[in-house]
């Protein structure tokens, strides 16, 4: 009976370490404290922000569609969650990804403004 | 006892090569892992620093005294009494490498192999989230050796009175009161 009582826990705790893209709005809006805009997010993700790069660069203006590495090359696979599943799952993946892919583009973090209405662009492509 | 200098050649010339360019390929890698821009520069550290990695493998059973693997293989017993040594203030010499520094190495050698690995199969889109972090945790894992060896270096060089940098750069020793071994 203990054991179960463990495994229930520990599944439990792994569920609740799975996230939904969702969340990752609801947070980035919460940490923002104002609520996101669509467009911003869409004008942020294809206009160069005084980088070399913008966010489309690789994932493409769509991102319901596969990217391209603008270095290597190399197929990026489909950013929108409506288009993969995978994406913004993962808590440690996304702040890790947003951290470098910032640095990338903007030569410093994104804002949680930023993110929010990067987020909010992505989940309303469909 | 006669303690005058002897000079010994301890690091033959691939040795010592290696070293410096396994550092330097580690350093770049290391600094260029968080940027998409620098990918590349990644990538070719990456491959030399695993074709490195298997030049020592190979000179770890044909290279010259010093660099042979069976030279320094660390048996739990030495390390034991090594580690003993240490603790009680009369660290036991050893003109190649000691047997803490020896696991050191081997752990090194285990992680710059997978993390070569497992960098080839991310940048190839093998393996997906487990490589990456398998990539990431082995790298950390070097760094981590990388900063123990070096406070080892220091430690090593103040208590024996040697340079034990310069020793890497020159490949010589000198040997005082040394157990040869």
């Amino acid at each position: 009976m203990r054991h179960i009582l463990i495994i229930a826990t520990l599944l439990g705790a792994t569920g609740a370490l799975a996230e939904t893209p969702r969340d990752f709005l609801a947070r980035f809006e919460k940490e923002a404290g104002a609520s996101a805009s669509v467009a911003r997010g869409a004008s942020f993700f294809t206009a160069r922000q005084g980088g070399e790069w913008s966010c489309a660069s690789c994932h493409t203006e769509r991102p319901t569609q596969p990217g391209r590495h603008a270095k290597t090359d190399k197929a990026i696979q489909p950013l929108a969650p409506a288009a993969n599943g995978e994406r913004f799952t993962n808590v440690a993946k996304v702040d890790k990804w947003f951290r470098r892919n910032c640095n990338d583009t903007l030569n410093r973090l994104c804002s949680a403004q930023e993110k929010a209405d990067v987020m909010a662009w992505l989940l309303s492509l469909k | 006892m006669d303690t005058h200098n002897i000079r010994l050649r301890v690091w033959d010339l691939p040795t010592r090569l290696f070293h410096w360019l396994l550092v330097a390929s580690f350093i770049t890698a290391f600094v260029t892992s968080e940027s998409e821009k620098l990918r590349d520069i990644h990538v070719v550290a990456g491959y030399t620093l695993a074709g490195l990695l298997v030049f020592r493998l190979v000179w770890g059973f044909v290279g010259s005294g010093y660099s042979r693997f069976a030279q320094f293989l660390p048996t739990p017993q030495k390390l034991v009494d090594y580690l003993k040594s240490l603790m009680e203030g009369r660290p036991q010499h050893y003109v190649g490498h000691n047997p803490a520094g020896a696991v050191a190495i081997f752990l090194l050698l285990g992680c710059g192999l997978v993390a070569s690995l497992s960098g080839w199969a991310t940048y190839e889109d093998l393996g997906g989230h487990f490589m990456e972090e398998l990539h990431e945790g082995a790298a950390n894992g070097m760094m981590a050796i990388v900063v123990i060896h070096v406070a080892g270096v220091v430690v090593s060089s103040w208590l024996h009175q040697e340079n034990l940098v310069l020793a890497m750069i020159t490949g010589w020793k000198k040997a005082k009161g040394t157990k040869f071994q």
